[in-house]
């Protein structure tokens, strides 16, 4: 996959996720797809990860990736984000994260997935 | 800077830090380096970061950076590895952790740093052991 290819799936991908699209996500992982997040150490199968993704849509009223830089090497590319949240209190939050994707013809394969789970408990505004 | 030479930075600098050879990070280092830290969110000199590193050595009888997977970008590398810390206690753990760095004529210009503070206490061997051992 070339530099933009690989661009536009990573910005596709997030723009999926944020506006709540599991197919469209789903259509983006490759049918072996696995990820894996250093929260729990643990490689989950993509059905899995398309679960966590409905399930996680239920706790938040809004969910954005802003500020994406994106970087792409010859198998994938590499996205740092903030994560904005807005409870449905209307308490909003903000945390630093890090994707690494592995990708093969138009499909991600595999996700790395770095964060710190310590600003899930922050006050919101603080994290 | 090409694919090799970007590879070999990163394993220089993580050997250096590994082996505690400050003086040889300054180098790596450009004197306008920035290092951040998603822990913190906030950024800070080169010269900070190096001059913070002998007192956080104390900490630990060893470590080592473990499992380094490298990629290579136009202007510098993302290496995803495990932080295998042996405490003086003995008591051993691990973190994983992301670094994203860009670099210009052989140097390191910043570095972005990403992990779970959540597991510093298992690693340092002071909390629940929610940390993995290596």
């Amino acid at each position: 996959m070339t530099d933009r290819e690989l661009r536009e799936l990573c910005t596709r991908y997030f723009d999926a996720i944020e506006r709540r699209d599991v197919d469209a996500v789903a259509g983006m992982y490759a049918p072996g797809f696995t990820f894996w997040v250093n929260l729990t150490g643990a490689e989950s199968s993509r059905e899995e990860n398309l679960a966590t993704l409905r399930e996680g849509y239920a706790l938040l009223r809004r969910r954005t990736y802003d500020d994406r830089r994106i970087d792409t090497f010859a198998t994938g590319f590499l996205a740092r984000y903030s994560v904005n949240v807005v409870q449905h209190g209307g308490r909003r939050g903000s945390f630093a994260a890090c994707i690494v994707a592995l990708c093969k013809d138009g499909r991600i394969t595999h996700i790395d997935e770095y964060l710190d789970s310590s600003k899930f408990r922050a006050p919101a505004g603080e994290a | 800077m090409t694919d090799g030479e970007i590879r070999e930075l990163c394993h220089r600098f993580f050997d250096a830090y590994q082996d505690r050879r400050v003086d040889e990070l300054a180098e790596l280092y450009a004197p306008d380096c920035i290092v951040w830290h998603n822990v913190f969110g906030r950024e800070q000199s080169g010269a900070d970061n190096l001059a913070a590193l002998p007192k956080s050595y104390e900490g630990q009888r060893r470590r080592t950076y473990d499992d380094r997977t490298i990629d290579t970008f136009e202007g510098g590398f993302v290496i995803r590895y495990t932080l295998a810390g042996v405490q003086h206690s003995g008591h051993r753990g691990a973190l994983w952790i992301c670094i994203v760095a860009l670099c210009r004529d052989g140097r390191i210009t910043r570095i972005d740093e990403y992990m779970d503070s959540s597991k510093f206490a298992a690693w340092a061997g002071r909390g629940p052991a929610s940390g993995r051992a290596s």
